[in-house]
């Protein structure tokens, strides 16, 4: 389905036309993951695949959440969750940039117009041990795009070299629409951002920032800890995983409800960073139960 | 015959294309004349997608003449004229004919040879050699790998473009194969385009929207820049750093003028500059000092007949300084006093504590140090800075831009009314970032910052962290080279040493390492900084080893003694008297120390010497102490003559233990004097260290 004048500007469409570029790139359109994730690097789709050698290509979007960047529905351009759109080309295509460029002019925007650029921004995830080389794509100044060479997962070296394009669909959307506010974006032809997400946005800032249960999140994450180690240690490495990212998430939950000194804030990232190098170790090795 | 090439890749950080093209042009010009091939005029350019090269390079090899030469021509030839058996096996050894065999004059007479000549290589031969290994090999400070692809490279190359001599030059890197294309910008003119010449190439470059040389970039920039700004009457907000890596970002530049409501002027210009640069790579426009509701953009295009790229980057600004704001009225509901409560919640450093017990220890600190620079009504000034200084990273501000810490900082400070010598101490205590950034204007803030490097340094050295010239994670050699700059810069005058023993002992007894085992490490550490500031002073280096070898107790006292040294350097005397120093020094060598005893002289020589330098020492010593090294120094070199007399006359090494011990005990007196002024043995004497 390819944008055509008349179709109103919604997140809907946004939606449709990538997964339909996408697709014909040879992509697999996969489901969002159903777990609290705080990027579309961290679902298994990401992690595990460019672990191992073999090709892959797969696109979907993600819903990402930060609880720290809560702001009860006030601010028009920060939200406690937002929705990316992760594209993974294992190895990456000689002509990538070029094909991600040929996606923006898929979606309508006249580039001649405007001033696209790839601007330095080499990107990390201590909790995964990841890391890559690559830019933010800046469109008229506004970051549409994280666009990464992926050279490390789980602390070990990736070959073939996946790139990884995130895009910010929220933000696309506000240039695409023109607009400031993001409540103010459709998600679909008479549905808004706002009359999804803003209750939604309140009620969540309101339990990250004040109200969560640290105790409860604190045993969580130690049991949890505990569990995702037992798995580890049975070869099920995929639960582990699973539950390696829950933790991530009480953790980013006890940040935001500023219930963790800056050192044992080094400490549970690292703890979470030592299941998470055996998960990818073993995934390597081919030392799961499967 | 000219030679070009352009490797085009994604987009570069520019330290990465300075350095690229460097390399480039020093391998290429290095292996090129190792193999007789000459090299004219190597030019560079690039932008953040094209490192480009264009030289010329002499067709082939120079010929190399090769003289083989065989038995003499006595021996060569018969009475008749032909020739012996001796030419004729050198010329069957070396595969000639003896109709080749030629006679050769050499200075040893005439022999039978031949003179071979081995015919240069053509060039291109040996550029399709070289080149794959030359761009293989170049070096980035971090390398990257994509696709499959065996190469490291500094970013993905996706074409090359060689020519030499107006024909495609042939080689592959990586799987890409070098061609005779380029192409155009990236966006507006994305075409192939084929060229034959670098002047071909750069028109058709520039037609296509692409302006290959970086430094008509930056002409180009700052000619729009003023044309837009003069009707203003307004002038751009200096950025160098920003301009530079502007010329590079762009392949083709437009500048763009916008502008963001009036009302976020009430926010400082700093605040506002940072919230413009980070993240969208703006200028601000100001008038003077005046700040001015304006901005200036870079974009990579050739126009913006639709104002889309203005009004979109407006956009985007003034969603950021919204933010800006919203941060600042958040931050000043409290004051800063109210928040430094919660600084025991953030961390310094895991082992080293929090934010809180860094603040108390600060206080401490400075307070020392006031006393010691007898700074008795600042010091109230200085106690209050201090205890505020870190409070800025409770705020959203900082939170938010993170490099705007101790500025935001001065600023809340500034609005809560706090008189200057607080608030700039704190506005300016986390100066000079470099060696070339300026040291704080006040005496607190020099203070402050004096106090809060050497805090940092003294700790992270204390849990014996190790630091390398390339793993300096808390950046102490460019915290530990500010505190000197501070020192050295304002001439602070007092021992650093006993400062070090006051930082240690407020820090208490965290350390598992003892307190002179830091000592010793730190002080080793600041003289390697020191060492490294006088090198980029331009000092000797030699004269530097010897005046830091007296130790750095005074910072300021180190650069005096070099001074000293330097001035000397030149003059007839200075070599003399550094060979009787290291003389002595090599004397006294492994001698345990011995005292002098004026009963035990028996030579006259020795006496002579004796009382000249205790007239000597008389006169030295107060200079010393006030740290004029340069008429102390004169005094004692005055030592000279009656010292070589001494060494011309006794024998220092006698028999009898007595007369020995004090004549070895005088040396050392002398020696002991010498030292306070420099470690003379450091210094390189031209001609060879004669006794």
């Amino acid at each position: 389905m390819d944008f055509k004048e008349k179709d109103k500007m919604s997140i809907q469409n946004l939606i449709m036309n990538l997964h339909s570029f996408w697709a014909r790139q040879g992509c697999y359109i996969a489901p969002s993951y159903d777990l609290e994730v705080g990027a579309g690097t961290m679902t298994p789709d990401t992690f595990f695949r460019v672990l191992d050698d073999r090709p892959w290509r797969v696109a979907y979007v993600q819903p990402s959440r930060r609880p720290t960047d809560g702001r009860y529905g006030e601010n028009p351009h920060r939200v406690q969750k937002h929705f990316q759109y992760q594209v993974i080309i294992k190895p990456s295509f000689p002509d990538i940039q070029q094909i991600y460029i040929d996606s923006l002019t898929s979606l309508g925007i006249p580039l001649q117009d405007h001033d696209l650029r790839f601007d330095e921004d080499n990107w990390e995830s201590p909790t995964i041990g990841a890391w890559g080389v690559g830019w933010q794509v800046l469109l008229d100044g506004l970051e549409i795009t994280q666009f990464t060479y992926f050279q490390q997962a789980g602390g070990i070296d990736l070959f073939p070299i996946p790139v990884e394009l995130t895009y910010g669909l929220e933000r696309l959307e506000m240039f695409l629409e023109g607009k400031d506010n993001m409540y103010d974006l459709w998600w679909s032809d008479d549905v808004s951002y706002g009359d999804l997400r803003l209750s939604e946005e309140k009620q969540f800032s309101e339990y990250s920032f004040n109200q969560a249960d640290t105790d409860l999140l604190k045993k969580s994450f130690q049991m949890n800890k505990k569990e995702a180690q037992s798995l580890i240690d049975k070869n099920l490495i995929l639960p582990a995983y699973d539950i390696c990212l829950k933790c991530s998430h009480y953790f980013n939950l006890l940040d935001s409800r500023g219930a963790i000194s800056v050192t044992e804030r080094m400490k549970l990232i690292f703890e979470i960073r030592k299941l998470v190098s055996q998960i990818a170790r073993k995934y390597r090795s081919k030392e799961d139960v499967s | 015959m000219q030679f070009l090439l352009e490797i085009n890749t994604e987009e570069m950080p520019k330290s990465h294309i300075e350095t690229a093209l460097r390399q480039l042009k020093d391998s290429l010009t290095e292996e090129l004349k190792l193999r007789d091939i000459r090299v004219s005029q190597v030019r560079t350019y690039g932008t953040c997608r094209r490192l480009v090269v264009v030289s010329d390079f002499s067709p082939r090899q120079k010929d190399k003449e090769e003289l083989l030469i065989g038995p003499p021509k006595s021996v060569s030839l018969t009475e008749d004229g032909s020739f012996t058996p001796a030419a004729k096996g050198f010329a069957k050894s070396q595969k000639i004919k003896l109709s080749e065999l030629e006679f050769i004059k050499t200075e040893k007479g005439e022999y039978v040879g031949l003179k071979k000549v081995l015919k240069g290589l053509p060039t291109q031969d040996i550029l399709k050699q070289i080149l794959p290994k030359i761009i293989s090999n170049l070096s980035f400070p971090k390398m990257m790998r994509w696709s499959d692809s065996p190469l490291r490279f500094s970013r993905p190359i996706k074409n090359i473009l060689c020519l030499f001599n107006q024909k495609t030059l042939p080689f592959t890197i990586g799987g890409i194969n070098s061609s005779h294309f380029s192409s155009g910008h990236r966006i507006h003119f994305p075409r192939k385009i084929k060229v034959r010449s670098f002047s071909e190439y750069k028109k058709a470059l520039k037609k296509n929207k692409v302006i290959i040389d970086q430094s008509a970039r930056k002409k180009m920039i700052l000619q729009q820049i003023e044309k837009k700004l003069s009707p203003l009457n307004a002038t751009l907000f200096s950025d160098e750093k920003l301009l530079d890596k502007l010329v590079f970002d762009v392949e083709h530049p437009h500048v763009f003028l916008g502008s963001f409501p009036a009302e976020y002027l009430k926010l400082p210009l700093e605040i506002l500059s940072t919230a413009m640069r980070e993240g969208q790579n703006l200028f601000s426009v100001v008038q003077g000092k005046k700040q001015l509701p304006y901005f200036i953009g870079v974009a990579d295009a050739y126009r913006d007949n639709k104002a889309l790229i203005r009004k979109g980057n407006e956009r985007v600004l003034k969603a950021r300084l919204e933010d800006a704001r919203f941060f600042w009225k958040q931050d000043i509901k409290s004051s800063l006093s109210d928040k430094s409560k919660s600084l025991d919640r953030i961390i310094f450093q895991e082992k080293l504590g929090n934010y809180d017990e860094k603040t108390k220890r600060l206080e401490k600190i400075v307070s020392y140090i006031a006393d010691k620079l007898e700074a008795k009504k600042e010091k109230k000034s200085l106690l209050q800075a201090a205890s505020l200084c870190k409070a800025d990273l409770l705020t959203e501000m900082v939170r938010e831009f993170s490099d705007l810490q101790g500025r935001v900082g001065g600023l809340y400070a500034k609005e809560e009314g706090k008189p200057i010598p607080v608030w700039k101490a704190i506005y300016e205590h986390y100066q000079p970032l470099s060696l070339e950034d300026p040291s704080p204007s006040q005496l607190t803030g020099a203070i402050l910052s004096i106090a809060d490097k050497l805090d940092s340094t003294i700790g992270v050295l204390g849990i014996g962290i190790e630091v390398t010239g390339s793993r300096d994670p808390f950046g102490l050699r460019r915290n530990a080279q500010g505190l000197c700059k501070i020192i050295l810069e304002k001439r602070y005058d007092f021992s650093f040493s006993r400062l070090l023993d006051k930082v240690l002992v407020i820090y208490g007894d965290r350390f598992l390492k003892t307190k002179n085992e830091i000592k010793e490490n730190s002080l080793q550490f600041f003289k390697n900084r020191m060492q490294h500031i006088f090198e980029k002073q331009g000092y000797r280096y030699d004269l530097i080893h010897a005046a830091l070898g007296s130790g750095i107790d005074n910072l300021l006292f180190s650069h005096l003694r070099l001074k000293a040294l330097d001035q000397l350097k030149d003059s007839p005397q200075f070599e003399p008297m550094i060979l009787i120093a290291k003389r002595v020094n090599n004397i006294l060598r492994d001698h345990p120390r011995y005292k002098v005893n004026e009963e035990f002289f028996s030579e006259k020589e020795e006496r002579d010497l004796f009382t000249s330098f205790s007239i000597i020492e008389d006169n030295a010593l107060p200079l010393i102490a006030k740290g004029d090294f340069s008429r102390a120094q004169k005094i004692v070199f005055r030592i000279r003559s009656v010292i070589n007399i001494f060494f011309d006359n006794v024998l220092v090494m006698v028999e009898e233990k007595r007369i020995r011990r004090n004549r070895l005990a005088l040396l050392q007196a002398i020696s002991a004097l010498l030292i306070q002024i420099a470690d003379y043995s450091q210094i390189v004497v031209t001609g060879s260290d004669k006794n």
